[in-house]
C-alpha cells in the first residue's frame, strides 16, 4: 500500500507537469523540450526558501511559481521569435543553460551535492508529513491545475490559442496580438510546472540537478504526446500510463539501475511508435 | 608556460571535432531537411563498437576502428529505412520527424547504458603513455594530432565527393527539390539512404576520436549531437562548408569563454552562442 501511494503521488506530480506542458504544446503547437527547467526552478526555489529562510511550504510554492513565471517571461520573449524546429532546439538550449545554473551556481544550489532536508508541508497545525495526507494535497493541486487548464481551454482566450495553432497569420489579420497570447500561455504553464517542482522537492525532501536535465523534459513531452495533444484528460492519462508502465518492469525482475534505463527505452520507443502510427496520441484532437 | 597558445590549440582541437560532427549532420540535413536528433546516438554506437571490439575482444585497432565507423553508418542507414523513410512517405511534418528522432536518441542511449553500463570508459590503450608534442609552446597529444588531420581529411573527402562525382550532384539535386530530382530520374530513395550511411559513418568517426581523446559514456550522444547542430546552425544550416566555420567559431568561443569563467559553463556558453545566432542571424554565417 505505501508503494501504491508513492506511485499515485508521482502520477500527480507528472499530471501537473503534463497539464502545463500541454498548454504550450497542445494549444500553441510548439514542441517545447524544457519543461524540466521550470519543474526544476520551482523545486529549487521552494527548497532554498524553505531550508534557508524557513518559509512555509505554501508560501514557498507561490514564490517558486512567481519566480518561474518571471524567468519564463524572459525566455518566452526570446523563444517567441522562433518557429517550428528552431523553437524546439532553442528550448533544449534553455534547458541545458538552466541545468548548468543548477549544477554550477554552487553558492546557492550546492551544485551536484543537491539540497537535502527539505521539510514536508504543514499549515495551521495540519501536517502533511505522512504520504497519505501528502497524496491528498497533491491530488488537490492536480484538480486545481486541471480546472485552471480547462478554464483556459474553454474561455475565449483558449479559442484564440487554438486558432493561432491552426493559422497564425489569419488570427493576426483579425487584430489579435499573437505574440501576447503565446507568451501569456507560456508564463502560465511555467508557473504551473513550478507547482509540480514544489511538490516534488517537498515530497522527496532532497533535490539535485540530475532530475532536471533534458531527459526529463523529453519524458514529460512523451507523456503529453501519448495522452493526446490539447486534451487535459489525456495529459493525466498519459502521466498515469508512463509513470506506472515502467514500474511493471521492476516486477519482471530487472535490477533497479537497468529498470531506470528500461524506462527510457520504453518512452523513447513509445515516441517513435506514436509518431509512426498515432501522432495525435490516445485522446488528442490535434496532430503535430 | 604561456596560456594563449594552449587555448588556441584547444580551440582548434574542439573545433575539429565539432567540424566533423557538423559535416555529417549538415550533409544529412541538407538532403532531407529535417533535424535528425538520433545522429548523436548513432555516433556513440560507433564508439562503443570500437570499445567492444578492441577492449573486450582484443582485436587490433586497425580492424576495430573501421568496423566501428561502418557500424555507425549501417545503423544510420537502418534507422532511415525503418523509421524516417516511412514517416517521410506519409508526408509527416518536420516536427513529427524531429520528435521521432528524439525518441530514437533516448532509446538508443539507454540501450547502450544497459549493455555497457553508464560508466565512463576510455578507448585509448594506455592511460599514461601517450606521446606529447609541443607546438608554439603549447602541448598536444598524438590523438589530438590525429583529430586535426581527420577533420581536414573528412572535409576534403566530402568536398571531393560532393563536387566532383555524379553521386554528389545527385545529392545536391535531392536537397534542392526532391520531387524534381525524382522526375529527372534520380533514385532519390537510394541517394538519401547513402547520405544517411555516409553522414552517420562520419558521426561515428567523430565519437570514436572523442573516445580516444577523453572517453565514452552512453549519454554523450546528446552533447555530441548538440555541438554538431549548433555548429551547423551557426555556420549556416544546410551549407556543408558553413558548418565547418561554425564549428571552429564554437570551439574558440567555448575555450576562450572558460578562460575567464569556470569550465563547467562550457555547455551553457555553447547554447548562448546558438540562441544569440538564432535571434540575430538565423541564417548563420554563410547562407545556403
Amino acid at each position: 500500500m505505501p508503494y501504491v501511494i508513492h506511485l499515485l503521488i508521482m502520477v500527480s506530480i507528472y499530471s501537473i507537469l503534463a497539464l502545463s506542458l500541454n498548454l504550450v504544446v497542445g494549444f500553441t503547437g510548439l514542441v517545447f523540450v524544457a519543461a524540466a527547467a521550470f519543474f526544476g526552478i520551482g523545486a529549487y526555489v521552494t527548497a532554498i526558501v524553505m531550508t534557508s529562510f524557513g518559509f512555509n511550504f505554501f508560501l514557498a510554492c507561490i514564490v517558486g511559481a512567481l519566480f518561474s513565471a518571471l524567468i519564463a517571461f524572459a525566455i518566452g520573449a526570446v523563444l517567441s521569435k522562433f518557429r517550428g524546429d528552431y523553437y524546439t532546439l532553442a528550448s533544449v538550449g534553455f534547458n541545458i543553460i538552466i541545468y548548468s545554473v543548477f549544477l554550477n551556481w554552487q553558492t546557492v544550489t550546492r551544485g551536484p551535492l543537491g539540497i537535502p532536508g527539505i521539510p514536508r508541508p504543514s499549515i495551521f497545525g495540519l501536517s502533511f508529513s505522512d504520504n497519505f495526507s501528502f497524496l491528498i494535497l497533491a491530488s488537490l493541486l492536480v484538480i486545481l491545475v486541471f480546472l485552471a487548464c480547462r478554464f483556459i481551454e474553454q474561455s475565449s482566450f483558449g479559442r484564440v490559442l487554438r486558432a493561432i495553432r491552426e493559422d497564425e497569420k489569419a488570427v493576426s489579420v483579425f487584430g489579435y496580438e499573437v505574440l501576447y497570447f503565446k507568451l501569456a500561455t507560456f508564463v502560465v504553464a511555467a508557473a504551473f510546472s513550478a507547482f509540480a517542482g514544489s511538490l516534488y522537492a517537498s515530497y522527496i525532501t532532497f533535490i539535485d540537478p540530475s532530475t532536471f536535465f533534458v531527459n526529463e523534459s523529453i519524458f514529460i513531452l512523451a507523456v503529453v504526446i501519448l495522452g493526446g495533444l490539447a486534451s487535459n484528460r489525456g495529459a493525466v492519462l498519459g502521466a498515469a500510463v508512463l509513470v506506472l508502465l515502467p514500474e511493471a518492469l521492476r516486477f519482471v525482475g530487472f535490477p533497479p539501475d537497468i529498470a531506470a534505463q528500461m524506462r527510457q527505452v520504453v518512452y523513447g520507443l513509445l515516441l517513435v511508435i506514436l509518431m509512426m502510427y498515432r501522432p495525435q496520441g490516445l485522446m488528442g484532437e490535434y496532430k503535430l | 608556460m604561456d596560456i594563449l597558445p594552449q587555448l588556441i590549440l584547444n580551440s582548434l582541437i574542439a573545433g575539429s571535432i565539432y567540424a566533423i560532427l557538423a559535416l555529417g549532420f549538415n550533409l544529412i540535413f541538407s538532403t532531407v531537411n529535417f533535424f535528425d536528433l538520433s545522429y548523436g546516438a548513432v555516433a556513440v554506437i560507433g564508439a562503443y563498437a570500437v570499445f567492444y571490439f578492441s577492449k573486450l575482444l582484443g582485436w587490433p585497432l586497425f580492424v576495430a576502428v573501421p568496423l566501428g565507423v561502418l557500424i555507425s553508418g549501417t545503423i544510420g542507414f537502418l534507422l532511415y529505412t525503418s523509421v524516417y523513410r516511412r514517416l517521410r512517405m506519409r508526408r509527416s511534418s518536420n516536427t513529427v520527424l524531429l520528435v521521432a528522432s528524439l525518441g530514437v536518441l533516448t532509446a538508443l542511449q539507454a540501450l547502450l547504458a544497459i549493455f555497457f553500463s553508464s560508466q565512463f570508459q576510455t578507448l585509448s590503450a594506455t592511460s599514461s603513455g601517450e606521446r606529447l608534442f609541443s607546438l608554439f609552446s603549447g602541448s598536444i597529444t598524438e590523438t589530438q594530432v590525429i583529430i586535426l588531420l581527420t577533420a581536414v581529411a573528412v572535409l576534403l573527402g566530402l568536398a571531393f565527393v560532393l563536387k566532383l562525382t555524379l553521386f554528389g550532384k545527385a545529392v545536391k539535386a535531392v536537397g534542392d527539390d526532391e520531387e524534381v530530382a525524382k522526375i529527372v530520374g534520380i533514385n532519390t530513395d537510394k541517394i538519401i539512404g547513402k547520405v544517411f550511411f555516409i553522414g552517420s559513418a562520419i558521426a561515428g568517426l567523430a565519437a570514436i576520436l572523442v573516445g580516444f581523446d577523453t572517453g565514452i559514456e552512453p549519454i554523450m550522444g546528446l552533447p555530441l549531437l548538440l555541438k554538431g547542430v549548433i555548429a551547423s546552425i551557426v555556420g549556416g544550416i544546410g551549407n556543408v562548408y558553413g558548418g565547418v566555420a561554425g564549428a571552429f567559431l564554437l570551439g574558440f568561443v567555448e575555450n576562450f569563454g572558460i578562460w575567464k569563467i569556470s569550465g563547467e559553463w562550457k555547455d551553457a556558453i555553447a547554447f548562448a552562442v546558438l540562441i544569440l545566432f538564432l535571434v540575430f542571424r538565423p541564417q548563420g554565417i554563410f547562407k545556403k
